[in-house]
């Protein structure tokens, strides 16, 4: 009976031209979302080259304005601007903290569009007026991105519902049902073989086209084996839960009318309803502290630390004792007081920042244990981390330049209080930042989602006892 | 006949149960999403009154103070949320609320409400804006798929031939039967936004007009859907197909064109990076006077320009602290580099909006969504409009301050403190945001699209129903 449904489904398909529409929509589909992710990729690439670009113009600059000025020569530059002075360098040369994109970038925009991928860190301000959001059309990040993951997670769904919602129904409205009903094969295996073979064209169609829009665009699939295995996996997964959704409701509701509108509804719970609830539910329960209290807060601690400084000063050099020791001049300017005030700034405010970040913690780990409400947000985070655009990815990016700008900070400080000046030999040890990738990507999800999809299978098998009671013949 | 024919229709409609699940599912979704939203709005006023009190209080208590030094202690301009967010939230969450004005440089606003969410925020809200624009769309697609095609299927479309009842009065009774169920939803919660509204404390400018306006525009929106999905219905022959065809058409206008659209505006006409905006700047500026350097070309020429104009040969014979008119000088070259900078920024955008404009021919979500945040002023227009009214308010606050610090202090003096009570004769920032009437000449060409997509479509459902 399988071979024989096989053979018929697959003609049915190829003569109701679903198969070749298929293909056309899906290569379609897939070509130009690819596209988008990968001019994304490549403007990325170049911004970030720029941005070193320049710092090696302006490093050169430096370079020669320092040995002008060591042999004595007069230069043109503004006083302040002259690299002897530390803090010169350390707020007119800083050094690009850049996230290079991942192999697998192209597939989903993720918080990408949201956040920057390089910043140059200098030695004044605090890492509080460190922007890490992009200067983008906030119309744009309202509409999104199509990218891979648009397509995958909310188009593939619903082809798979305009492919398979009226399986059984079809058959009862052309009356091939009663046919069907004499042949020696129960109702739900005849169902789930037609939407079996369904789900098989279908994934041989999605990782044909997938990897020949893959080469066509000129990226080697199996260079990033691992990544791209893991991708088919997921889709495919997620493919077979919405097959197992359309094979409850052809077993359970009715009329193909009836069908998609449930199916319909299914979609829209599970892609838009859901993952706005349970943002805007974790929103409510930990929510972000206000951002303009908090400017608030740190406008009155600057203020009240602003009156304080030279007590502040004195207070560090006592801590520091080093500084006393090896500086003869005991100079003191401003930035000796402004660095001074700005460490003590940065401790006070800390527990404000942390504030910040524990919530967004707590709004994580609500989202992950309720994640699994629905498999669409399973899908975009485990997209969004083989991506390397989630917010952990941004997340961790943003703490290494934090502690970059640290590095940078204290890189100077010695030279500043000892009043000792920059020169060209202390050029090459100035830090440089690299960022550390670290892959979020897990594979774990795939097994579970594939199970709880073989369960609403399993589901469908033992709970339609309806349709065995009364007969599938009986009309709804 | 139309009548009749409206009036079988709904009974029809009633008496099937997805019909009624669907319309409460619809009505609940509105009532929690509004009841959000309302909260919301509460909640960011409260802050942001209180926010701007005590930034005022920051300013007013600076006591004794050189100007300038007041000048880059800087103040903040916060953006205030407007009553009509509580029906479209706009790109309120991708927009800063906040921004620092200070000496010598203009801000970005700080601070949007996305960056400090999960990417889970990237599904979007529930929100009204979100059922009214993709829902109910959807909601029609639904109710009208079989409107037409069910008379075939059903083998009644020959005895309605017999009937002798004209094309165009049949199927003004099913358009009716099934816009009417849509405006009531639409108007209901119109209504009832209107009366929250008007309830709050101090709901600002919220206008009833500006309400009605949008009504409409949500009205001519759905109108045209049920003008698609009727003549959808009427070419078709199975209801199957004119639902797979009439969903096609909602994914590609709400879902599809403007994900495309926002891809293309921005390969097309891209934004700077943040730090490339920044480098831009700064190269600018340092082409100009900078008013903390007196040692530059810039500021030699100022210098010998003054001191010829008020016929002194010395900087400390003029009438005024020369430092603190050169200061004023650098922040108006400043200042135009800003202007540029940024209004480069606003072509960038025009140029995308005119992208958006031109993807409006295949998605009626486009003009309806720009004209929908427009009025509600939760828009980008209405967002650079206040980043402008806050630049506008820094230069004069600097103006202020040099002026006070130039005309009380002679050359050279750094150390001049202006009186504790100077700060409080600083005006307030007020900002007001764009009547109605500027609204809507501003999204004229929104306006024409959607006018030219409510005839066309009205006049193919006229021609397609005349071949039934």
């Amino acid at each position: 009976m399988l071979s024989y449904n096989f053979k018929y489904e697959l003609k049915l398909l190829l003569r109701s031209r679903w198969i070749q529409l298929l293909s056309i929509v899906l290569l379609l589909l897939f070509s130009f979302s690819t596209y988008n992710g990968l001019q994304k990729v490549e403007k990325r690439k170049k911004d970030i080259a720029d941005a070193h670009l320049e710092v090696k113009e302006n490093d050169e600059m430096m370079l020669k304005l320092l040995d002008s000025v060591e042999r004595g020569m007069q230069v043109s530059a503004s006083r302040w601007t002259i690299p002897t002075q530390p803090m010169a360098v350390g707020n007119y040369h800083p050094r690009v903290a850049a996230m290079d994109p991942q192999p697998m970038t192209f597939i989903a925009t993720g918080q990408g569009d949201l956040f920057t991928h390089y910043v140059k860190p200098k030695v004044s301000g605090d890492d509080f007026t460190l922007n890490f959001a992009e200067m983008t059309s906030p119309v744009q990040l309202l509409f999104g991105s199509f990218d891979l993951a648009f397509v995958i997670i909310y188009l593939l769904p619903l082809l798979i519902i305009a492919f398979s919602y009226n399986v059984l129904s079809a058959e009862r409205e052309s009356g091939s049902l009663r046919l069907l009903a004499s042949q020696p094969i129960g109702i739900q295996t005849w169902v789930l073989q037609k939407l079996g073979l369904r789900f098989f064209w279908l994934s041989i169609l999605v990782i044909f086209t997938l990897t020949l829009v893959f080469f066509i665009v000129g990226i080697n699939p199996f260079s990033q084996v691992t990544l791209f295995f893991g991708l088919l996996a997921l889709v495919i997964t997620y493919m077979l839960f919405w097959f197992a959704l359309t094979f409850l409701v052809n077993l359970w509701v009715g009329s193909s009318s009836k069908n998609a509108v449930v199916l319909l509804g299914l979609w829209v719970v599970f892609v838009l309803l859901v993952p706005s609830m349970l943002n805007q539910l974790g929103n409510t329960l930990y929510p972000m502290p206000s951002r303009t209290i908090m400017i608030n807060e740190m406008r009155t601690l600057k203020a009240e630390v602003a009156e304080r400084q030279d007590e502040i000063l004195d207070n560090y050099l006592r801590d520091h004792p080093e500084y006393a020791i090896n500086d003869s001049t005991q100079f003191r300017g401003f930035y000796h007081r402004y660095m001074a005030s700005q460490k003590l700034v940065k401790e006070e405010l800390s527990p404000l920042i942390n504030a910040y970040e524990d919530q967004l913690k707590k709004q994580q780990s609500w989202v992950a244990s309720f994640k699994w409400v629905s498999p669409s947000i399973i899908v975009q985070e485990s997209l969004n981390q083989m991506a390397g655009t989630s917010t952990q990815d941004y997340e961790s990016f943003r703490k290494q330049v934090i502690a970059f700008a640290g590095i940078w900070r204290e890189h100077f400080l010695p030279f500043l209080y000892n009043n000792q000046d920059f020169s060209q030999n202390d050029y090459a040890d100035l830090p440089k930042f690299q960022y550390e990738q670290k892959s979020f990507a897990t594979f774990g999800v795939i097994p579970i989602l594939f199970l709880i999809s073989i369960g609403l299978f399993a589901v469908g098998f033992l709970f339609s006892n309806q349709t065995k009671k009364e007969g599938i013949l009986a009309s709804n | 006949m139309i009548f009749n024919t409206f009036l079988k229709e709904t009974k029809e409609l009633m008496r099937e149960g997805r019909v009624r699940i669907a319309f409460f599912i619809v009505v609940l979704l509105l009532g929690i999403a509004v009841w959000i939203s309302a909260r919301q709005y509460q909640n960011v006023n409260e802050q942001y009154e209180s926010a701007t009190a005590t930034e005022r209080g920051l300013w007013d208590n600076q006591g004794e103070k050189n100007p300038h030094s007041a000048a880059h202690y800087g103040t903040y301009a916060f953006k205030p949320k407007y009553p009509l967010s509580l029906v479209d939230q706009g790109v309120d969450k991708y927009a800063g609320t906040s921004i620092f004005l200070e000496a010598h440089k203009r801000n970005e606003a700080q601070f949007s409400a996305a960056t400090d969410q999960t990417g889970l925020a990237r599904f979007g809200d529930l929100t009204p804006d979100f059922i009214l624009l993709f829902i109910i769309p959807l909601l029609i697609v639904l109710l009208g798929y079989n409107s037409f095609t069910k008379e075939r299927e059903m083998g009644t479309l020959t005895l309605l031939k017999s009937q002798g009842i004209s094309n165009w009065k049949w199927m003004l009774g099913k358009w009716t039967a099934l816009f009417l169920p849509i405006f009531t939803i639409t108007l209901l919660l119109f209504l009832f936004a209107g009366i929250l509204l008007s309830s709050l404390k101090d709901f600002g400018v919220f206008n009833w007009g500006s309400l009605f306006m949008m009504l409409l525009v949500f009205t001519i929106y759905y109108m045209i859907f049920t003008n698609i999905v009727l003549l959808i219905s009427a070419m078709t022959k199975k209801s199957g197909i004119s639902l797979v065809i009439s969903l096609c058409v909602w994914i590609v206008t709400c879902l599809a064109a403007p994900k495309a659209a926002s891809n293309i505006a921005e390969s097309k006409h891209p934004y700077p990076t943040r730090q490339e905006f920044a480098a831009n700047v700064l190269k600018d500026k340092k082409e100009g006077l900078d008013g903390h350097n007196p040692w530059s070309k810039e500021a030699k020429l100022l210098e010998q320009e003054v001191l010829k104009e008020h016929g002194v040969d010395s900087l400390h014979q003029l009438p005024f602290n020369f430092d603190a008119y050169r200061m004023q000088k650098g922040e108006e070259h400043e200042a135009e580099v800003y202007f540029k900078h940024y209004n480069y920024l606003k072509d960038q955008y025009t140029k995308q909006s005119k992208v958006y404009r031109s993807l409006a021919a295949i998605s009626p979500y486009l003009p309806t969504r720009f004209l929908s945040m427009s009025i509600a002023h939760t828009d980008y227009a209405t967002h650079w409009d206040f980043a402008d009214a806050a630049e506008e308010y820094r230069i004069a606050t600097q103006k202020f301050l040099n002026d006070n610090f130039a005309q009380n202090s002679e050359y050279g003096n750094w150390r001049y403190q202006a009186d504790a009570e100077f700060w409080k004769t600083l005006p307030k920032f007020e900002y007001d945001p764009p009547e109605l009437n500027a609204i809507l000449s501003r999204n004229s060409s929104n306006l024409w699209i959607m006018g030219v997509w409510l005839s066309a479509s009205f006049g193919f459902l006229a021609i397609s129903i005349k071949k039934i």
